[in-house]
């Protein structure tokens, strides 16, 4: 008896001393990295302002440089709330965002810079108040979840929510008076918001707790048709009314953009959970009819699609297609390597700093400038793919997925707009353009990514049970 | 401000963004969540391997599944299969860590059911023989039918029972 208990001491010594030392060799391996990376992103950021100054004003401005600092600064103090509460993250994952974000904030400073902008009129200034609110946003969240888990409870409660945002624009008293087209603004106490962003969101939350719950039914064959097995008619419930829902947000808040997103998500979500191609073959075709409907029944729908098809006409390239046709112009005069930061002329577009920051983007980093940011936007949602690829819970690989995908389609939606692949909406393209709700609903999405990529190594290898 | 070195600065800006881009792509290499890193010694492993043993209860399974994690786990079994219960079939890499089972979401093997303890037990390495070491659970843990109450070693393919599941460790 008494060699046995020294025995399982000695056993649990050992147990001990593993547990040690994987959480203080490995984890401090991967915040190392990211230090790494974080510092050459930190640079990357300074250089983009300090190359705007030279292109634009041809000296140093020390005042509007300094706050590339501020990113910076933000971006290492999140660096060290990973490192105290989530040691296990993805390294790659923040010093991505913290580029994206960078280049964003030099590209909006440099178009204030054309237009002559200062202080609080500027939106590089503003922009600079609503990083720093989203990176903090974040790191609470980051702080505050520990346990990812604990979102499925509120499956429902997110649906309600996201409802709720969904339908503020459309609040008599809310509304932005002075928006034509997309009704997906608020306005509450002079500030502008896109509650839309932060629903993408809550949908994500509520897609994955829902699809935990029903994907069995939902998997299950139904009638064969053309080589391919359909769902079962009873189990179209959720798809319809999904479909009625985003096609409610096209005729509502006339956005061609926001449905397609919500809807893309939830096509994608459904397809992770289920692993069948039919529904998202039904799904498209369900919504390319309703698009198609929508262009011919509904007018501001119809003239986006007009605008979009056939821009070049001198009946429009002047007038609604005025900022479309504009861009492409940008873009073309910016070719390979584009005309050097601060040395285009971005500002001619209108709504350069937000729905067109791409094409300014275009003008003055070039095609290779262009792609190099794509590839950024591409490796931060094969991380977000793969922590939920690594994940052994259900909720948490469909909440990564549907996150990652969320921002992979919204830059799919945004540049395909700008660049005439699909008619042109009003989404924001995340962390590059300027404008609080957009910023704030990706760095959330960063730090749930982050969250979920901690939890993947201390998760449970296998969980038999429900 | 020359022409010239701002055609420098600009070109060089373009590499230094590639330069990142690649930065990660480089870090990415090895994966840093560890999967495909600890794999890598596995495939190249096979053929110095020697064939899988006749007496074998499962029919052979292709080498590459063969996870030959560390050299002095020779005669160790590295696979926990899932014999009967609500996962049956399932199986988990051993390697040589200690594994927690139990109901509560921090184990490593998590057995929801009525009959499991938020703790139950803890399979572990010892003297090179995996040993299973009930934490003083409600329902037990049972090694061949009979309950463990003292740490046990766990002889290969005999199933050990904890709430409805069951499962084996396999070469």
């Amino acid at each position: 008896m008494t060699t046995e208990a020294v025995s399982t001491a000695t056993g649990q010594l050992q147990n001990l001393t593993g547990v040690i030392t994987l959480k203080l060799r490995t984890p401090s391996r991967l915040r190392n990295l990211e230090l790494v990376l974080l510092l050459f992103a930190i640079a990357i950021n300074a250089g983009s302002f300090v190359l705007v100054q030279f292109g634009v004003l041809g000296e140093i401005e020390p005042g509007m440089l300094s706050a590339s600092f501020v990113l910076a600064g933000l971006a290492l103090a999140m660096h060290v709330a990973l490192r105290i509460s989530a040691p296990d993250a993805d390294p790659l994952i923040l010093p991505i965002a913290t580029v994206l974000n960078g280049t964003g904030l030099a590209m909006i400073y440099r178009l204030d810079l054309a237009k002559g902008f200062e202080g609080w009129g500027a939106a590089s200034v503003r922009q600079i108040v609503w990083t720093t609110l989203a990176v903090i946003v974040a790191t609470v969240v980051l702080a505050g979840l520990r346990n990812y888990r604990v979102l499925q409870r509120f499956t429902y409660l997110a649906m309600f929510t996201a409802i709720v945002l969904l339908l503020l624009p459309l609040v008599p008293g809310l509304a932005r008076t002075d928006d034509v087209a997309a009704k997906v603004w608020i306005d509450v106490a002079g500030f502008s918001f896109q509650p839309g962003e932060i629903a993408k969101i809550a949908l994500g939350v509520f897609f994955a707790g829902y699809l935990v719950q029903h994907r069995d039914s939902l998997a299950v064959g139904g009638r064969k048709l053309l080589g391919m097995r359909l769902p079962r008619i009873r189990d179209l419930g959720p798809i319809l009314l999904i479909w009625a829902a985003a096609m409610g947000v096209l005729v509502f808040q006339r956005d061609l953009g926001t449905s397609l997103l919500y809807f893309g998500l939830f096509l994608v979500m459904i397809y992770v959970a289920t692993g069948r191609l039919s529904w998202v073959l039904l799904g498209m075709g369900l919504f390319l009819g309703g698009a198609v409907i929508a262009s011919q029944t509904l007018v501001y729908v119809n003239s986006r699609f007009t605008v979009w098809l056939d821009a070049f006409n001198p009946r429009y390239a002047d007038g609604d297609a005025y900022q479309l046709v504009q861009g492409i112009f940008g873009i073309a005069q910016g070719g390979m390597v584009g005309t050097g930061l601060g040395q285009g002329r971005p500002n001619i577009v209108p709504l350069a700093e937000s729905d067109f920051i791409i094409a300014s983007l275009g003008e003055e980093l070039g095609l290779a400038g262009l792609f190099a940011l794509l590839a950024l936007y591409l490796l931060l949602v094969s991380r977000g793919f793969r922590i939920g690829f690594a994940g052994r819970d259900d909720f948490g690989r469909l909440l990564a997925v549907g996150l990652s995908f969320v921002v992979a389609l919204q830059v799919f939606i945004v540049i395909g707009g700008v660049t005439r692949v699909i008619p042109l909406t009003g989404l924001t393209t995340p962390f590059l353009a300027a404008g609080g709700s957009s910023l704030i609903a990706n760095w959330i999405i960063v730090a749930i990514l982050l969250r979920l990529s901690d939890a993947v190594r201390n998760q449970p290898r296998l969980v038999v049970g429900p | 401000m020359s022409e010239l070195t701002l055609l420098v600065l600009r070109i060089g800006f373009l590499l230094v963004l590639w330069g990142f881009v690649f930065a990660i792509v480089y870090a990415l290499r090895s994966d840093l969540l560890g999967q495909r890193a600890r794999r890598m010694p596995t495939a190249a492993a096979p053929a110095s391997v020697p064939a899988p043993a006749p007496a074998r209860p499962k029919p052979a399974e292709p080498a590459l599944t063969e996870p030959v994690a560390a050299p002095v786990s020779d005669a160790l079994p590295s696979r926990l299969v899932i014999t009967t219960g609500a996962k049956e079939g399932l199986e988990l890499d051993l390697g040589r860590e200690t594994l927690t089972i139990g109901r509560s979401a921090d184990s490593g093997l998590v057995i929801r059911d009525d009959y499991t303890s938020t703790h139950h037990a803890r399979l572990m390495v010892w003297n090179e023989e995996w040993v299973i070491h009930d934490l003083d659970s409600t329902n037990g843990t049972f090694l061949d039918g009979r309950r463990v109450t003292v740490p046990t070693p766990v002889p290969l393919n005999t199933p050990v029972k904890i709430g409805t599941t069951t499962f084996e460790l396999r070469r």
